[in-house]
């Protein structure tokens, strides 16, 4: 999944530049429809997650009714394969998938960040360096490379987090780079340089509270991805087999066999899931960055034309 | 006798993301005669560029328009697009600001000068190739570059390729958007030479729309002046520079040090235009005006004839009686 | 010639990055994962056997020889022997290859397709239903899981279509009698498409999202106001100056997408039983067939780097702005 897509998706609605300023977050996150959906999705399941301890006192794998069953009043999302609630099972694979999702793009914030801000602070030979590096792991196709890593490092919850995380920090460092780069030649960056600061201390008080909102802005991004990149994985049985989450569950219903019993009530769900945080991140994720690092777009062409207004006589003076 | 182009009552409204209307351009009367270099001056933001892309009708969807546009005594833009499109480029023809983005750059500059001819069914092939090729002679360009595409092009010479391509139908009115901005100063000087001559040459109306009244008071023989989307001011340079009869040309005429020196920007003026999303009360300049008085804040000033030729919308004026003038 | 510099620094930058994913590879199946014998599934398995089949696979020689003798052998196309089957690497997945090219070339070809109508409508009727309708489908499509939309189409569109949903091939053809080359064809065909169009439905989200916003950006250049000035009519505009302008970012698009394309194939192929490489990937990972799994990854690797050239040498011949 590439960040450009996310990108283009979710920019439409931001028809006027915005500035940067932390005031103007709020006034998209609010104003527009679409980061507000988007937001509220994600915080639906990370309350979801929050509270799971309430809805699962007991093992959501614990089989209470026939295999299959229909859905029905006591159980809406019916039983699946093991004979195991499929309300409880998608409680408990929420919060895997989110811990996955975020400590994955975690992972890879930190990477590409660190990348990022090396790259652009230093610049010279270390972003030529960092840069030459960036460019080979984007060519190395991700999924493959993750279930290869997968298949060989095993299955614990653990490795599978760094694996994601270790291979999509590519275009957060491309971004921070570029962000850095600019905040760079900002002149109070100078100003302190000209006053001694050393490196590090420019770096951590002036640097990167400047970039720190578009970091995180990607971040949501990144969870996006990791979440969708866990499904492949768990998908091909390569997941930690002591965890419930999304992905799994959609592979239990295919090794369960469900479609020859029809049971789609345990194959849409946990992919409907999946679909709603993804876009949900994606709505909301990209809609900041948006407000972050905004672009004018003015169209001059379109079907529809400008619209001519009756004269009414000498045009009331204002 | 009646002017080659004649604006009567134009409003131009763009309709804004979330609701409301921005009131760019708010009632401007303009007259240009046949072969008439006339400057349109002002800040940036005060509706000059929108009312020239309404001449030729070349607005965004979200735009409703009001008023009449005259080409030779005929409405343009009595239909809308429809009325308006037949004219562009063969009748009147522009230069856009920044011209250096005017032409595509996966196309050659040739082929793009080519187009408008092949389009209004002036030439084609080897005819039009060679009227290319006439075209960029006269502005200065050595033809062989025809083939070349834009970004080979230095920043001087992209801007008289856009001048080449818009003379290329023989239109009888061209306008200007701030040609010689971002330019360097001999190029500027050079541009403008260039325009003046072709004006000449070809018996050509020049729209001069720019914030430079160096450049104004060059090239043109009558400017108006406009502010908050309306004329403020309008008459011969002569007139304006030395007997203006508004304080926001005053002051932008007297804030320009010396009119030779060429290539001097504007001293700002304190203060900020106001917003155009809202209705005006009185006169719009009032705020930042140094002659303001008792009628400004609350009546608004209508343009009336304080000279020969000359208009202003000033209550300063408002003692004047224009029947014992015109 | 302007080209020479710039089309020899990206061959120059694809072989570097072939010999990176080589070494990558290696590394990653020889030097961490431990020793690919000891992973063999095979009870009777002596401690003798198990060390005649280091000395025969070379493992018992330091990294460094190792690597050496892995790269000589890649020059000769060796790809070592599958630790199933016994037979070539090369030779096991070139069927598998077969299938699979088909497939994906035939999903991307419908995404492309789709995706750029939908892409340059929107971005024509921005702020319509058209357009609204357009970004939220691609955008749903593209959130969503390849293989679980590929069950979604097994269990609804499947039946409804009457189209196979496994293998490909009929296993009653040719039973009774010769079957033509047409029936073959028509066969194969009917077992591809649905894979296809899953992998479609994936990605045409993607193109048509990424299509608009060009096509956007595009219609918002200032030589697209001058080409309406100029008195083009709109549609004349959008063809001439809009589209191919719009349309260049695909070229990267597609090439950039291959690891999604190849990733999702690998999951969609799982659910439909198709037989191609990445089903054959999945099968390995399954028996810890590591020659296998190595060598189809280092494929997978090296078509995406193959593809990345032929997208940056296009890109290069089709821009007139990209120098050296």
């Amino acid at each position: 999944m590439s960040t450009a897509v996310q990108g283009a998706a979710a920019a439409e609605g931001v028809d006027v530049a915005k500035s940067g300023r932390p005031g103007s977050i709020r006034r998209v996150v609010f104003g527009e429809p679409q980061a507000l959906i988007g937001l509220a999705i994600v915080a639906a399941f990370i309350l979801v997650a929050l509270l799971s301890p309430l809805f699962l006192s007991q093992d959501p794998k614990t089989k209470v009714g026939p295999i299959f069953e229909h859905p029905s009043v006591s159980h809406p999302l019916g039983l699946d394969g093991g004979g195991a609630d499929m309300v409880r099972l998608l409680i408990a694979g929420t919060r895997v998938s989110l811990l996955v999702g975020f400590a994955a793009a975690f992972v890879s914030a930190l990477i590409g960040g660190t990348v990022g801000l090396a790259s652009g602070y230093f610049g010279g030979k270390t972003d030529i360096v960092l840069m030459r590096i960036t460019d080979y792991v984007i060519v190395i196709p991700d999924i493959p490379l993750m279930i290869v890593a997968a298949a060989l490092f095993g299955r614990s919850l653990t490795n599978i987090i760094l694996i994601i995380g270790v291979i999509y920090w590519t275009s957060t460092a491309r971004l921070i780079r570029a962000q850095v780069k600019s905040v760079r030649e900002r002149v109070y960056v100078k100003r302190a340089r000209a006053l001694g600061a050393g490196n590090t201390r420019l770096i951590f008080k002036h640097v990167l509270p400047q970039v720190m909102p578009l970091l995180i802005a990607n971040t949501v991004l990144l969870v996006a991805l990791a979440i969708f990149a866990e499904t492949f994985i768990s998908f091909l049985g390569l997941g930690d087999p002591s965890v419930i989450s999304w992905g799994r569950l959609i592979e239990n219903s295919f090794t369960d066999d469900a479609i020859l019993n029809n049971a789609w009530w345990t194959i849409v769900p946990p992919g409907v899931c999946v679909t709603l945080l993804v876009l949900g991140s994606t709505m909301f994720g990209q809609s900041l960055e948006d407000a972050l690092n905004p672009r004018l777009r003015v169209g001059h062409l379109s079907v529809r034309r400008f619209r001519m207004r009756p004269l009414k006589g000498k045009l009331e003076s204002e | 006798m009646s002017a080659l182009l004649e604006v009567e009552g134009l409003n131009v409204w763009f309709d804004l993301a979330g609701g409301g209307e921005l009131h760019a351009v708010r009632g401007v009367d303009v007259q240009v005669d046949a072969g008439e270099r006339f400057g349109l001056v002002g800040e940036s933001g005060c509706g000059k560029t929108t009312a020239m892309l309404t001449i030729m009708g070349l607005l965004p969807p979200n735009a409703s328009v009001a008023g009449e546009v005259r080409l030779a005594g005929e409405n343009i833009l009595a239909r809308g697009e429809e009325s308006v499109s037949p004219h562009r480029w063969n009748d009147v023809a522009m230069v856009f600001q920044g011209a250096m983005n005017a032409f595509n750059p996966v196309k050659t500059v040739g082929s793009q000068i080519e187009e408008p001819l092949r389009l209004h069914g002036i030439a084609e092939g080897r005819a039009a190739r060679r009227q290319v090729a006439e075209l960029l002679e006269r502005v200065g360009i050595p033809s062989d570059r025809a083939a070349r595409y834009p970004h080979e092009f230095s920043g001087g010479m992209r801007q008289r390729a856009a001048i080449a391509m818009a003379i290329a139908c023989g239109p009888k009115i061209l306008l200007a958007d701030e040609p010689t901005t971002a330019l360097d100063v001999m190029v500027q000087a050079q541009i403008l030479e260039l325009l003046l001559s072709l004006a000449e040459d070809f018996e050509l109306a020049l729209v001069l729309v720019t914030h430079d009244l160096p450049v104004v008071a060059q090239v043109c023989d009558r400017a108006a002046v406009m502010y908050a989307g309306e004329v403020a001011e309008a008459g011969s340079i002569d007139a304006l520079f030395h007997t203006p009869r508004h304080p926001y040309t005053r002051m932008l005429f007297a804030a320009t040090p010396d009119l030779h020196a060429g290539g001097e920007r504007v001293v700002s003026i304190p203060g900020a235009p106001p917003r155009l999303d809202r209705p005006l009360v009185g006169c719009p300049f009032h705020p930042r005006c140094d002659s303001r008085f008792e009628p400004c804040p609350t009546v608004t000033p209508l343009l009336k004839v304080v000279g020969e030729g000359h208009v202003a919308a000033c209550h300063l004026n408002d003692h004047v009686r224009e029947g014992a003038l015109v | 010639m302007r080209g020479f510099d710039y089309v020899g620094k990206r061959i120059l930058f694809a072989l570097l990055t072939v010999f990176v994913a080589i070494t990558l590879n290696f590394v990653l199946f020889r030097t961490l994962s431990g020793d690919a014998v000891s992973a063999l599934r095979c009870r009777q398995c002596t401690q003798a056997f198990k060390d005649y089949q280091r000395e025969q696979l070379g493992l018992d020689k330091s990294k460094w020889e190792q690597y050496k003798l892995y790269l000589g052998d890649l020059a000769h196309g060796d790809m070592g022997k599958s630790l199933r089957s016994e037979g070539a690497v090369t030779h096991e997945l070139w069927a598998p290859i077969k299938n699979t090219v088909p497939m994906v070339a035939l999903g991307t070809l419908f995404s492309i397709v789709f995706g750029v109508l939908a892409g340059v409508v929107s971005a024509w009727r921005r702020g319509t239903w058209a357009d609204k309708t357009t970004l939220w489908t691609g955008l749903s499509f593209y959130s969503m899981p390849p293989q679980w939309l590929g069950l979604i189409v097994v269990l609804f569109v499947a039946s409804a279509l009457g189209l196979p949903t496994a293998g490909i091939k009929d296993p009653t053809l040719g039973i009774l009698g010769d079957a033509s080359t047409w029936d073959v064809f028509v066969d194969r065909m009917r077992h591809m498409v649905l894979p296809s169009l899953t992998l479609g439905l994936v990605l045409y989200g993607e193109y048509a999202i990424i299509v608009r916003s060009s096509m956007l950006e595009t219609l918002g250049e200032d030589y697209v106001l001058t080409a309406r000035a100029k008195g083009l009519s709109n549609w004349a505009t959008v063809w001439k100056h809009g589209l191919r302008n719009a349309l260049l970012p695909i070229i990267t698009l597609v090439a950039l997408s291959l690891g999604f394309i190849i990733g999702g194939s690998i999951t969609i192929e799982y659910v439909f039983s198709y037989p191609g490489i990445g089903l054959a990937i999945v099968e390995a990972i399954d028996q810890r067939d590591y020659p296998i799994l190595q060598g189809a990854f280092l494929l997978l690797t090296f078509s995406v780097i193959l593809a990345n050239l032929v997208a940056d040498l296009l890109y290069f011949k089709l821009d007139p702005r990209v120098s050296t």
